[in-house]
């Protein structure tokens, strides 16, 4: 049986404008499993880039309790959240995020730069290989497409060993046939690596792809589907 | 396999990182390196005029060979000039004042110099302007000359073979200074010609004049003087029992003791005495109003090049918000993207200062030449000084305000909030 490595139980965040709160979460309860690949879906504005934000604890919640591999995160200050992300979570991004002028191996090494790891070109040509990106180590990523793009971004976040992977609309400027090759890598490596994935998308195409799609509306959970059995 | 190996060398990634980042906007980057290497030229520029003003002063006056002057009085700047440099605002001492000072029981040597403008004729073709038809003649004493000038010699060589200083009573020899016989183009054995006016006489006289000696260079302005033998000189300008300086070697020279010697000597009427001090404080002051001047321009350009800094990092910072927050979501404390941010501007400050130095270095002639087009300012030899010390301390001085310039920016920074970050750039 799988380990729970994402627990949170009536997780809120709130924003006050003046006298108004914004509901942005109003009380998820959720797990994520080792291995397991979940998808949030939802229109604009239900608040999945909020729960995202704080299961990969770039935000804190404004109520609620959320575990982390073990450690419960809820009351951390910024810095302290720094250091449950640090070598715990791998982030993917819509827009790449790739620093222009650092080949595809030096973005690949960034976040070991950051962790004060010395790097490794072996380590860094098997995570190339994991994405398909072998012959692109020297480029700069004005010299890739999007996907390949988007392959370096997931390199990046695997070069840390974490043991959750967190995608926020990775598949967002991607055509269909890539996004389908990206859906496909992250089971590879859910698979492969006992990855936990946490993906969020507008497209349920990509979204029943996973093991469990999870859908949002105002703040709250809507729907909860186990995918992994009906495929 | 482990990937917990820490880098000792993290730094050095640090610093590739940052540059990558400034070659991003290399104009940018360019023209805020340029302000800063601007305000460090002028810096470089200014500190390298007062300490090469200074060294050149103290290089007159020890080459001068005498601590004390006695002359007549008039203006202190003329009396430093005079010293250091010769002078054309001639007043004269009466003749026994040599005869009174010599019996001093503190001095150890005097000497008794007559100088004079004269007006060089049939000179050499490089004459062009009337000003440039004058010299100045010191009339001197040979044997307490070079007492107090030892190292005074005779260039060698061809055309120049047999040089020596003026035979007893002669009264149309002259020697001249390395610089004189390259400007009037004399060797030994040429003539020189000169028109000098007697005192209390209307029309000019015209003298020829046999070199028998060109002096080596020494630096100072014996390079550019013509020598005659003081007797003559004072025949020749019909001040027979007159001189312009006593020059004096005290057998002590301190303040006390120059103190004592003035206050004797003082009591003499028309006569001043100065000391190699009072020379020294007379020339800076001379200039101290322009280096002040020029000193708070200097600081106003690097106060402007800081700003420029400011900004230029302050601009990066904000287009790259969202990669900022990016890196802090990769693993980047605040302590990281700090570093990064400093980093840059300390590099900006860095590679400005050595192209700044670089430039004061190649240029130390030009601003040398355009000192000395505007002002007289009494010195021989190179009085813009750029040393290694010089160029490493104003390097050190540009790193230090960097670090000052480079907080704000990298505060401004390390505060992003991630979540706030990343989504300022979607």
């Amino acid at each position: 049986m799988p380990d729970t490595i994402i627990e949170a139980h009536g997780l809120k965040r709130y924003y006050y404008r003046g006298s108004e709160t914004v509901k942005a979460l109003d009380g998820v309860d959720l797990s994520i499993r080792t291995g397991e690949i979940v998808s949030i879906l939802g229109p604009s504005g239900s608040g999945k880039t909020t729960l995202i934000n704080l299961l990969s604890c770039l935000d804190a919640p404004t109520e609620g309790t959320l575990m982390m591999a073990g450690q419960s995160v809820a009351g951390l200050s910024e810095d302290e959240l720094v250091e449950v992300r640090r070598g715990v979570l791998g982030f993917v991004f819509q827009q790449f995020s790739l620093l222009p002028t650092l080949t595809v191996s030096e973005n690949v090494e960034l976040p070991l730069m950051f962790l004060r790891r010395r790097t490794d070109a072996r380590r860094t040509a098997e995570v190339l290989r994991m994405v398909g990106l072998s012959d692109r180590a020297s480029h700069l990523p004005r010299e890739l497409s999007g996907g390949q793009m988007q392959r370096v971004a997931i390199a990046r976040a695997l070069i840390v060993d974490p043991k959750i992977l967190v995608a926020d609309e990775p598949t967002g400027n991607l055509d269909k046939a890539t996004g389908e090759s990206i859906i496909a890598l992250f089971k590879h490596l859910a698979a492969d690596k006992g990855l936990a994935i946490l993906i969020t998308t507008h497209n349920p195409v990509f979204g029943y792809e996973t093991d469990r799609a999870i859908t949002l509306e105002d703040g709250r959970i809507v729907k909860e589907e186990n995918l992994r059995k009906e495929r | 396999m482990e990937e917990t190996i820490q880098d000792p060398f993290v730094l050095r990634r640090y610093v590739v990182l940052a540059t990558k980042n400034l070659r991003r906007r290399p104009v940018r980057t360019g023209l805020t390196v340029a302000g800063v290497a601007l305000a460090v030229t002028v810096a470089v520029s200014l500190g390298g005029f007062m300490l090469g003003y200074r060294g050149a002063i103290d290089k007159s006056i020890k080459m001068l060979g005498y601590q004390v002057m006695i002359m007549a009085k008039g203006c202190p700047y003329e009396a430093a000039t005079m010293m250091l440099k010769g002078g054309t605002g001639l007043l004269y001492l009466p003749g026994d004042t040599y005869q009174q000072v010599k019996s001093d029981p503190d001095i150890e040597n005097i000497t008794p110099i007559f100088v004079g403008v004269v007006e060089k004729q049939a000179s050499s073709i490089r004459d062009e302007g009337a000003a440039s038809n004058f010299t100045i003649i010191s009339g001197i004493d040979v044997p307490s000359f070079l007492v107090m000038k030892p190292w005074l010699g005779f260039k060698q060589g061809p055309g120049y073979a047999n040089g020596r200083w003026f035979t007893p009573g002669s009264k149309d020899e002259v020697v001249l200074g390395f610089e004189a016989a390259e400007y009037e183009q004399r060797k030994v054995g040429d003539s020189f010609y000169a028109s000098i006016t007697p005192a209390g006489k209307p029309n000019p006289v015209m003298y020829q004049f046999t070199v028998v000696g060109v002096l080596e260079r020494t630096g100072t302005q014996d390079d550019g003087t013509v020598f005659l033998p003081i007797d003559a000189t004072r025949e020749y300008f019909n001040r027979p029992n007159q001189l312009t300086i006593l020059g004096i070697k005290l057998k002590e020279f301190s303040s006390f003791k120059m103190r004592e010697f003035e206050t004797r000597w003082l009591k003499l009427p028309e006569v001043q005495v100065v000391g190699l001090q009072q020379v020294k404080n007379t020339l800076v002051n001379l200039v101290a109003t322009a280096q002040t001047m020029i000193a708070a321009v200097a600081a106003i350009a690097v106060i402007v090049a800081l700003i420029g800094v400011i900004n230029t990092i302050l601009m990066s910072v904000y287009e790259r918000t969202a990669e900022i927050g990016i890196m802090k979501a990769l693993g980047a404390r605040r302590g990281s993207i700090f570093q990064l941010i400093w980093l840059e501007t300390l590099m900006v400050c860095f590679v400005g200062a050595l192209v700044g130095s670089a430039m004061a270095v190649i240029g130390a002639g030009l601003v040398e030449t355009a000192i000395k087009g505007l002002a007289d300012l009494g010195v021989s030899g190179s009085i813009v000084q750029i040393t290694p010390a010089l160029v490493g301390y104003t390097v050190l001085v540009a790193v230090v305000l960097g670090f000052f310039a480079g907080l704000y920016p990298a505060w401004c920074a390390a505060s992003m909030r991630p979540v706030e970050a990343i989504g300022k750039g979607g």
